[in-house]
């Protein structure tokens, strides 16, 4: 347990001194959150609700989704597949404890930090000059405390099935690269999916992607907040079984290959 | 100078013809290109029909502008994807832009024509059926003037970004380390041009008029392709306005990469 925290506070340091990244990703995430508020605005001018979302619920969307696009979509997203792919991962199965709970407090450490230097601040700055939508108790805002860092726990058992591809093969990023688009509309960065239609949104609301963005907006605007908590829970163990699953069948395949 | 072209042209080739030595690879990327604005797209039409107008722009006027600035943004980094940071950075930081320097040939004709990127051809043509698609929804009856217009908004729009491109390359000379802050204006820049301009505080619109124009490039000629009238301030005929603005924009970013090569001291390695 020890060994794991020590891994958590060190992927917490790494990610804390990158600080131009940070000032340019600040930068980035209030950009983008300005022009999106300034398009729901205009959309909202002659509509109270629409999908059952009014102009606070959209603008809550929208720095939620700032402030953890960097958590999503880290920067590091490729660096397990890179280290499969050069060989460098056998090293981490060598190591002892538990490789998928390693490379868990590690990640998490990281995204931990993006956590508290992006989101919270871009959440707090936009809570203060926008009538944003977000918890008033104190148990509301533990449930979005853990909303958020379960986003960030998913993010991360994703990022391990999507990296894992490389065990199989080195095209893993053309695959993936296919497969983005679909994933960047399912899990609502493109436009909440309570926009789609019916049997659409029914459809994404049972996929893995709806912990990462709509749980946590759904906990913040306070929409069925308990739901969306135990949904992003149950993912987590599914996702846990298969990153589990996929881990022990790839390194079979690595000892087939390292022999 | 025309001798140095088919120098270009020939490295141009070489680079599409390596890429294309694995067409599948080549294929998927250039697909995805444009899988992604498909997908953007129909996010899009999804949201503006629930709402049926934007600024008083029905949805199919919206997505012309989207198209016109994905199919500008594609066009920019056919030939400016490699000024972006990350990459500018690498070929600093790896000696690569000390060799360039020493050829007979100027480093941004060097830079530009070995590392073009066909993928984003997917992006370009993708927008130039959102473009089609959304006209013939808008009832636009296409005119010699009209699709001038348009292939002029896409021209400008594309020389801005490159421009902007330009300018952070010159950057990343001194820094090393470049700044993705950049992708701000050419990622953030298409992102803004895609609503029409009046749903933007002023503060946004000047800066995207008037400083980093690209929503003058896209904006004003979509009104005269639309028939529409602008809002106050921002006439039709600033269209005409556009090619000088954008001619001048990139000029800046030319003399800001000069500015960076000057100095420009490499890393040692």
């Amino acid at each position: 347990m020890r060994a794991y925290l020590a891994l958590l506070r060190a992927g917490f340091q790494r990610q804390t001194s990158y600080r131009l990244a940070l000032a340019a990703g600040l930068t980035t995430n209030a950009f983008f959150g300005v022009v999106r508020t300034a398009v729901f605005y205009a959309l909202y001018q002659e509509r109270d609700q629409v999908a059952g979302l009014d102009v606070a619920d959209a603008l809550t969307y929208v720095w939620v989704l700032e402030g953890l696009f960097a958590v999503v979509w880290a920067p590091w997203f490729w660096e397990l597949a890179e280290a499969i792919r050069s060989g460098e991962f056998v090293a981490e199965l060598l190591r002892p404890g538990d490789p998928y709970l390693r490379l868990l407090a590690f990640d998490l450490g990281r995204t931990l930090s993006v956590l508290a230097t992006r989101t919270v601040p871009t959440l707090t700055v936009a809570a203060l000059l926008l009538p944003l939508r977000l918890p008033e108790t104190l148990g509301g805002l533990a449930l979005l405390g853990a909303g958020l860092v379960l986003a960030a726990v998913v993010s991360f058992q994703l990022r391990f099935l999507f990296g894992s591809a490389a065990f199989w093969t080195p095209d893993y990023r053309s695959l993936f690269m296919l497969l983005f688009p679909v994933l960047w509309l399912t899990s609502g960065f493109v436009v909440p999916v309570d926009f789609f239609p019916g049997p659409l949104r029914a459809l994404v609301d049972w996929s893995p992607l709806i912990p990462l963005l709509m749980a946590p907006v759904r906990v913040a605007t306070g929409a069925a907040a308990g739901m969306a908590v135990a949904t992003q829970v149950a993912w987590v163990v599914v996702l846990w079984l298969a990153g589990r699953l996929v881990l022990s069948l790839a390194s079979r395949r690595l000892v087939v290959h390292g022999g | 100078m025309a001798e140095h072209t088919r120098v270009y042209l020939r490295l141009a080739a070489a680079s599409v013809r390596s890429t294309a030595r694995r067409p599948a690879y080549l294929a998927a990327r250039t697909v995805a290109a444009a899988l992604i604005v498909a997908i953007e797209v129909a996010g899009v039409v999804l949201m503006l029909d629930r709402f049926g107008s934007i600024g008083g722009w029905r949805p199919p006027e919206v997505l012309l502008l989207f198209g016109l600035a994905f199919t500008a943004q594609g066009l920019a980094l056919v030939f400016g994807d490699t000024l972006e940071a990350d990459k500018m950075s690498e070929l600093v930081r790896r000696g690569t832009f000390d060799q360039v320097l020493t050829r007979p040939a100027s480093p941004l004709g060097w830079v530009v024509a070995s590392y073009v990127d066909t993928r984003f051809l997917g992006r370009m043509l993708a927008g130039a059926a959102t473009v089609v698609w959304a006209a013939d929804r808008a009832g636009v009856a296409w005119t010699p003037g009209r699709a001038a217009l348009a292939a002029l908004a896409v021209a400008c729009a594309a020389a801005i970004i490159f421009g902007v491109l330009l300018a952070a390359a010159g950057f990343t000379f001194v820094t090393v380390q470049g700044s993705e802050a950049v992708n701000v204006l050419i990622f953030g820049g298409q992102y803004l041009a895609s609503y029409p301009m009046q749903i933007y505080g002023s503060p946004l619109r000047f800066m995207f008029v008037w400083v980093v124009p690209i929503g003058l490039a896209i904006y004003v000629p979509a009104l005269g392709v639309l028939g529409r009238q602008g809002p106050p301030g921002l006439p039709g005929w600033l269209a005409w306005l556009a090619a000088p603005v954008a001619g001048a924009f990139v000029a800046l970013g030319g003399l800001a990469w000069r500015a960076g090569i000057r100095h420009y001291v490499g890393t040692g390695s």
